[in-house]
């Protein structure tokens, strides 16, 4: 690992999202204490629900990790293309809403072609989401911070009008899908709600640290991100299409976490489906600074702070809000802190600069 | 830096693992709310109902607020997992991650409110609201000027549907000639979508409403009281405070009592899974009116109604209802 030198010339870069995370939990400590609520056994809980015993692991941990990693590791491709995705809420969703309707079909099907067809589903519907925006991008430069976003709204829209129209389970009378066939459900750990959807997550991130690292297409895509103009004149690269294929693949991410979610964790589909993956994507990777491998660990951190937050509510009633207030200072510390941070911010603001 | 990353997590992952869920066998009950229990309605009732557990049975209690269906399963799990013995899942929606978890904490009780059917060791806890609600529609009924009432709905759910009929049949009994009229917001809390039905209710000459809408019906009531004579009766809790000058009454889900009822037989053991409705009957469900108003309605109206509640409750035969609590 110290080898790498993408990670050595940004060593001293860990060092601010540790910085921000203790900033983070100072600022949980400080206002724990502050509403009366004691601070030691609040962390103590925190600790138990993310890792405190095998059981939160696998159960709680890394569940919530599998849909905050994939999103994290597909907008972080984008990001680093200069393609501004916020749109991975919607994405997820329309990957969830194929994945349940392809997934509902095949119930027949053997296992092993049933579930690669179910996470193709997704992964092809997030793309075609997000196509949307990014042909709007390219052909009439409206710019896909503003696409993607309202977009979003319409992919909720949907997924309400489906639980209540064409997918509402047989019997219409609860506003959600029939549960997936057993074919078309990912494997779980035994004994717990780990689901095969981390594997693909693993696998994807490792695909895209490599394809950064070793590829002639990971280095432009990293110069069209850094300067769309030099990247022409200097690389000979088109940077739009960089742009939209890094847009494209980013809501496949969403899309296939979204058929992840439906076909590993909850069998059905649900109009509350997300508590807010795309927009916690977008944290998770900003903190690991776009980085595949660092995605990973962030992932795994936010569903950590997460799933700690339900145990600080179960044992020491502490609100789980508490726990958004420290996502929410990491982030902002991050902002502050990280020069690539602000100037993905300042990008984002004006076009003029691709 | 990275190898220091990754020793700490080898490291909490050990740690996790040495450090036990603290299981023991004392009762304790769980309660998975699906919203805020701030809503001063459903879940705010739930609520009530486990410190009232806590504070009647002196058991340890706890809450969680799960709002995702995977949040909410990993919530129930979690519960079972610690060895609590009754966990409260509020709402219809955790019918399947009750049952799913079931299977691998068969020593856990799980209770559904407004669940659908028993499964091993899940519970549906059933609210016959809709008793109270035909007691509510006799009173509007009787009283309505424009012989015109509305009923605004959340989510056309089964037990909805069922206030909303029996609301109905209750005005046809005491005026066979009243126009019934409806809406379903498809959301229980969008404040200006209940707002804008009731405006809209309102212009076709409703001047008496029913809701079951949770949060959105807060609308509603502000609509009813701008508006010059309209009266509105509430659903889940007794309501009259949000306008007690045009609140003539309120079909009353007594969670707490209910909540008690079903930990109290759960404690002392034996507990078998059944579906446990509760009617008039139990008490849980009540109409309870606004004693503000209580003179404006007609005394024999008044009569009516409570005779009507005596037959109701003379009706049960308690093959479904339970045991009314002490």
């Amino acid at each position: 690992m110290p080898q790498d030198p993408q990670l050595r010339s940004h060593g001293h870069a860990l060092r601010t999202p540790l910085l921000a995370l203790g900033i983070g939990l100072a600022v949980l400590v400080l206002g724990l204490a502050t509403a009366g609520y004691p601070p030691l056994p609040a962390l103590a809980a925190l600790w138990r629900g993310a890792l405190g015993s095998p059981d939160a692991i696998l159960s709680a941990l890394l569940p919530r990790a599998i849909p905050l990693i994939l999103i994290g590791l597909g907008i972080g491709l984008a990001f680093r293309a200069g393609a501004f995705n916020i749109g991975a809420e919607g994405q997820f969703y329309a990957g969830a809403i194929a994945a349940t309707w392809v997934g509902l079909a095949l119930g027949t099907w053997p296992r092993l072609v049933a579930v690669p067809t179910v996470l193709l589903a997704g992964f092809a519907a997030g793309l075609a989401w997000a196509a949307v925006p990014a042909l709007l991008r390219v052909r009439f430069g409206v710019l896909e911070v503003i696409s993607t976003l309202l977009l979003n709204f319409v992919a909720e829209a949907l997924v309400s009008w489906m639980v209540l129209g064409p997918l509402q389970e047989s019997k219409h009378t609860y506003p959600q899908s029939d549960p997936l066939p057993w074919a078309a459900r990912l494997p779980q750990f035994p004994g717990s709600r780990l689901h095969l959807g981390l594997l693909v997550a693993l696998c994807l991130a490792l695909a895209l640290w490599l394809f950064g690292r070793r590829t002639l297409a990971g280095f432009q895509l990293r110069a069209v991100g850094l300067s769309p103009a030099a990247a022409r004149v200097m690389g000979g690269v088109r940077p739009e299409r960089f742009f939209a294929a890094a847009l494209l693949v980013s809501g496949a991410f969403a899309g296939l976490a979204g058929a992840s979610e439906v076909s590993g964790t909850t069998f059905a589909l649900f109009q509350n489906l997300s508590p807010g993956f795309g927009f916690t994507g977008i944290a998770v990777a900003l903190l690991a600074r776009l980085h595949p491998l660092g995605i990973v660990a962030t992932g795994l951190l936010f569903a950590g702070l997460e799933a700690g937050a339900g145990a600080m509510q179960r044992d020491a009633g502490v609100p789980a809000v508490a726990v958004y207030v420290v996502e929410a200072v990491v982030i902002l510390t991050i902002v502050l802190a990280d020069p690539a941070a602000r100037r993905a911010g300042a990008a984002a603001t004006d076009p003029a600069s691709r | 830096m990275m190898r220091l990353l990754a020793t700490t997590i080898c490291a909490a992952l050990v740690l996790g693992s040495c450090t036990k869920d603290n299981q023991t066998s004392e009762f304790r009950v769980g309660l998975v709310t699906p919203g805020s229990i701030a809503d001063a309605a459903w879940n705010s009732g739930a609520f009530a109902g486990l410190q009232q557990i806590r504070d009647s049975l002196g058991v340890a209690v706890s809450h969680v607020e799960a709002r995702t269906p995977a949040e909410q399963e990993e919530a129930l799990r979690t519960y079972a997992a610690q060895g609590y013995s009754l966990v409260f899942g509020h709402g219809f929606e955790f019918q399947g991650s009750a049952e799913r978890v079931s299977q691998q904490f068969p020593a856990t009780i799980f209770v559904v409110t407004s669940g659908e059917r028993v499964a091993r060791n899940v519970s549906p806890l059933i609210f016959r609201l809709h008793e109270a609600s035909y007691l509510a529609g006799m009173v509007a009924g009787g009283m309505s000027r424009t012989g015109t009432i509305a009923f605004v709905g959340g989510i056309e759910l089964p037990p909805i549907k069922l206030a909303e009929d029996a609301w109905v049949a209750g005005a046809r009994r005491m005026n066979p000639a009243i126009v019934p009229r409806s809406t379903y917001l498809n959301t229980f809390d969008d404040v200006a979508a209940g707002r804008e039905a009731a405006l809209a209710l309102l212009q076709a000459g409703a001047d008496m409403f029913h809701h079951n809408a949770d949060q959105a019906a807060l609308g509603t009531f502000q609509a009813v009281k701008e508006s010059p004579a309209a009266f509105i009766f509430g659903a889940n809790l007794d309501q009259s405070s949000l306008a007690p000058e045009r609140v003539l009454g309120s079909a009353v889900i007594d969670l707490p009592r209910a909540f008690l009822t079903v930990a109290r037989e759960a404690k002392a053991g034996g507990f078998v899974p059944k579906v446990e409705s509760f009617g008039l009957r139990s008490g849980v469900i009540r109409y309870d009116p606004n004693p503000a108003l209580l003179a404006t309605v007609p005394a024999p109206l008044q009569a009516a109604v409570s005779a009507a509640r005596d037959s109701i409750i003379a009706a049960d035969t308690g093959a479904t209802a339970a045991r009314p609590a002490q």
